[in-house]
Parts: structure tokens; sequence; C-alpha cells
């Protein structure tokens, strides 16, 4: 067959992608049948393609695993969801109705505030707890490699914000607790990629005698060594911590109960 | 002393009855599904503008958190991938001009790129790699933004109708910038 023509680059870049309506498409594999410069030019192309694909995603070979953040979208869906059904209520109710709900929420809202001013406040009597809310804090990472992490030399947890730590005790429904009682920890350590972030934070009892907060300190210097001695994956690490870290501590340190639990670590004291 | 060992998150008693009350609606399953399958690619396409990664990260979450809103409101949205894709693109664009850290984030990327990679290859093949790695990357960092866009949106798949509709183009300019981008690559390749 004489090659009267050969395929434009953009005719064979449309044939290759499938864009290319149904006739031309059924022309140019005519063509291509017949004509060996269209098929090395179209070869070349698919290379290329190939060749940009194979960089893109070597480029993302090792990723933060996906259960810090789908329990983060879960709980921020959870919290719209539940924004949502309040202000649903008002539209459900009509307008008359509405105003009237709307006053009752108004009076119910602000009887407790004027409640508080004339009876003094009793501090609440939080649950102690070890482990974090994992609706509240499910964990968040930063997007790091562990060469990159490894090579941190200060990894020290960072000075959380008196502001946001008083949303975190907000978040749990902790008032006027004892100075000392608690420490708001991240639950992955930023020495494990773990961000700063509020869904990452919570707090911590000091009052726990045997799972408390420098137990989970000795945990993190322990798989931070794990992981940047190539022992264990930081995926995994971060994963392990932030599912439960008791378990995670008995895992790694094989063994039941804490072996130091007695150090003080003197971080983001409430 | 509570020693929650044997259970692993002990609820406060409001937490577990908000837990009961609120189980996951057909949009919150629909969306978890979609995180799923779009989390990655959504990541990997923000590393065409690039951002650092914790604000990737955010970025997604905007988006995701955004089109739950639109489906708790009945909008129909026929093509969800293409809605993220789009939000995401957005979205980045506005982060990106509030950080004012492009230059920096450069830097970021190329260090993530380049420290993440362990292909398994034999030194020789191995060093192969490298070098036409490091080709590429200088072709793509090279490229107009637009190019660079329109390539890793097709690479996670796209079709230059979506792409044109995410990036606000024509398909003509669509394809140009695939064809001019892949010709520059194609030529970095065979160097």
């Amino acid at each position: 067959m004489p090659h009267e023509f050969h395929l434009s680059d953009r005719e064979l870049l449309m044939l290759a992608d499938g864009e290319l309506p149904p006739r031309e498409a059924a022309r140019a594999e005519t063509h291509l049948a017949a004509c060996w410069e269209c098929r090395t030019r179209k070869q070349e192309l698919e290379t290329a393609i190939s060749e940009f694909v194979r960089f893109q995603r070597s480029s993302f070979k090792s990723t933060t695993p996906a259960d810090g953040p789908k329990a983060l979208l879960r709980a921020r869906v959870a919290q719209q969801a539940d924004i949502h059904s309040h202000s649903g209520l008002l539209f459900f109710l009509g307008p008359k109705l509405g105003w009237a709900a709307l006053l009752l929420i108004l009076i119910s809202g602000l009887t407790p505030l004027i409640w508080r001013q004339i009876v003094p406040e009793r501090p609440l009597q939080p649950v102690p707890s070890t482990v974090p809310n994992p609706s509240l804090t499910p964990g968040a990472t930063v997007l790091l490699s562990q060469p990159a992490l490894c090579r941190e030399f200060n990894v020290n947890n960072k000075f959380v914000p008196v502001a946001l730590q008083k949303k975190v005790f907000a978040e749990y429904g902790i008032r006027g607790a004892e100075p000392g009682a608690y420490e708001i920890d991240y639950l992955i350590t930023p020495a494990l990629g773990g961000a700063d972030d509020i869904h990452n934070l919570w707090p911590e009892s000091n009052r726990m005698a045997l799972w408390n907060a420098h137990v989970k300190d000795a945990l993190e210097d322990r798989l931070r060594a794990m992981v940047c001695g190539g022992q264990l994956d930081l995926h995994v690490a971060q994963r392990d911590i932030s599912t439960n870290w008791i378990e995670a501590y008995k895992k790694y340190f094989h063994t039941d109960r804490p072996l130091h639990g007695n150090q003080q670590s003197g971080r983001n004291r409430f | 002393m509570v020693d929650s060992s044997s259970k692993p998150y002990p609820l406060l008693n409001s937490d577990r009855e908000q837990s009961e009350r609120t189980a996951p609606s057909a949009a919150e399953r629909e969306l978890s599904e979609l995180f799923d399958e779009l989390r990655i690619p959504l990541l990997r396409y923000l590393l065409g503008f690039p951002l650092p990664p914790h604000d990737s990260e955010d970025v997604i979450q905007e988006a995701f958190l955004s089109l739950f809103q639109q489906m708790r409101r009945g909008s129909s949205i026929q093509s969800p991938r293409g809605w993220l894709f789009r939000a995401v693109h957005h979205l980045a664009l506005k982060r990106r001009l509030r950080s004012r850290k492009d230059l920096e984030s450069a830097a970021t990327l190329l260090t993530a790129e380049t420290s993440l990679v362990d292909s398994g290859l034999n030194p020789e093949d191995e060093l192969l790699f490298h070098r036409t790695r490091a080709r590429l990357d200088a072709v793509v960092r090279a490229l107009p933004e637009q190019h660079r866009w329109c390539l890793y949106l097709r690479a996670e798949g796209l079709r230059y109708r979506e792409i044109g509709e995410i990036l606000n183009i024509s398909l003509g300019a669509v394809c140009g910038c695939l064809q001019r981008s892949l010709a520059l690559i194609s030529r970095a390749v065979q160097r």
C-alpha cells in the first residue's frame, strides 16, 4: 500500500489514548498496519508514556498508610453529619416552629451559662484513660520517607500551644483538671512522622500508675530505633502505635507489663 | 488504676452512645470507598503542583468533605472521580497562593522523590534507572504547569474531556499539552 500520507503526532497520540473518533481510528489503524515508520513513532510514543508512568509511580512507592487519613476523614464527616442533622431540624420544622425551636435551644444553651455564674464551678471528674478515643484522635502523619525521617536529629515533641491544648481538653470533655494530671501527647510522635494536628493529640493521664506517658515515651524511642535501624517498616510502626500503643508496647518489648514506667519526660503538662 | 489493655478503646459512655447512634450512612460508605480508591491517585496528581506533603493530605481531606456535603445536599454528581480531581486542583491552587512557598515546595518534591526510590534492580540497571529518572525529573520540572497537570491527570486515567473540564481548557489544548510534553519526554528517554 503506498503511503501518500503519514499520521501526525497528534493523531498518533489520540489513537494511543482512544480519543480518535471511530472512523478516523479505523483509518489510522489501517495505515499503521502498513507503515513501519508510523508504527515506530507510535512505539516511541508508548515508550515515553510508559517511562513517564514508571517515573511517576516510582516517586510514590512509599506513602503513608491510608488508615490515619481515613480515620481522620471519618471523624470529620461524622462531625459534619452531626452539624447537618442539627441545622436540618429547623428546616424540617418550618419557619414558625423553627423559630420556636431556635428559641428553646437558645434558652437551654444559656441556662447553664447563667447557672454557672451563680453556682461556683466544680471540677469535672473525667474518666481517666490510657488510650485515646479513636474518633477524636485517630492519629495523623506527614508524608515522610524512612531515610528522611531518620536524618532528622531534633525529634523531640514540639510544645503544643496552650490554645490547642485547651481545644483538646474541650474535645475530651475535661474541665478544671489538676495541674500535672494530664499531658497533651502526640498519639504518633513526630519522631515517627506524626503530624502537629489536633487529630493526633490527646490528653494522656499521668495518674495511671502502670501504662502512663513515660511508658509510651519508651515505646516511641524503641520504635524509632527499630525504624532507623531498618528492623521495622515506618508505616507498620505508625499503624501499631496509633491502633493501640499498649498492645504495641507488649509486642515490641515482649512483656505484659511496662519495664520502666517511672522516667520523667515533662512535656506539655497541663 | 485502670488497665485498659484488654479493651483496645475504652470509649467514654457518651462516645459509645454517639458511635452507636451514628452508623455510617450510604453517603459515608460511598465516600469511604472513594477515599480508598482515589487517595493515592490524588496524592500523585498533587506531585504536579507541588505542595508540601502534609498540605496535600489536607487538600484531599477538604475535597472529600466538600464532596460529602454535596452528597448530603442531594446534588447530582455524574463522575465523583472527575469532581474530586477538579476540587483537589482548585483547593491546591488556593493553598499554594496562600502559602506562597512554591520554591520551598519544589525543594520538598525533589527530596521526597529522590529519597523514596527503591527500584530493586541490579547495580547496572539501577544506575541506568537513576539516570533516566534524573533526566525525566528535569524535563517534567521544566514543563509549563498546565502541561504537567495534563500529564499527571492523563497518567491517572482521565479522559481529555475530563482534563479539559478540570483545567478549564479546550480538548485541543489538552491534546497539545500532552503531545509537546511526551515529545520532550521521548527525547529525554532516548538520549
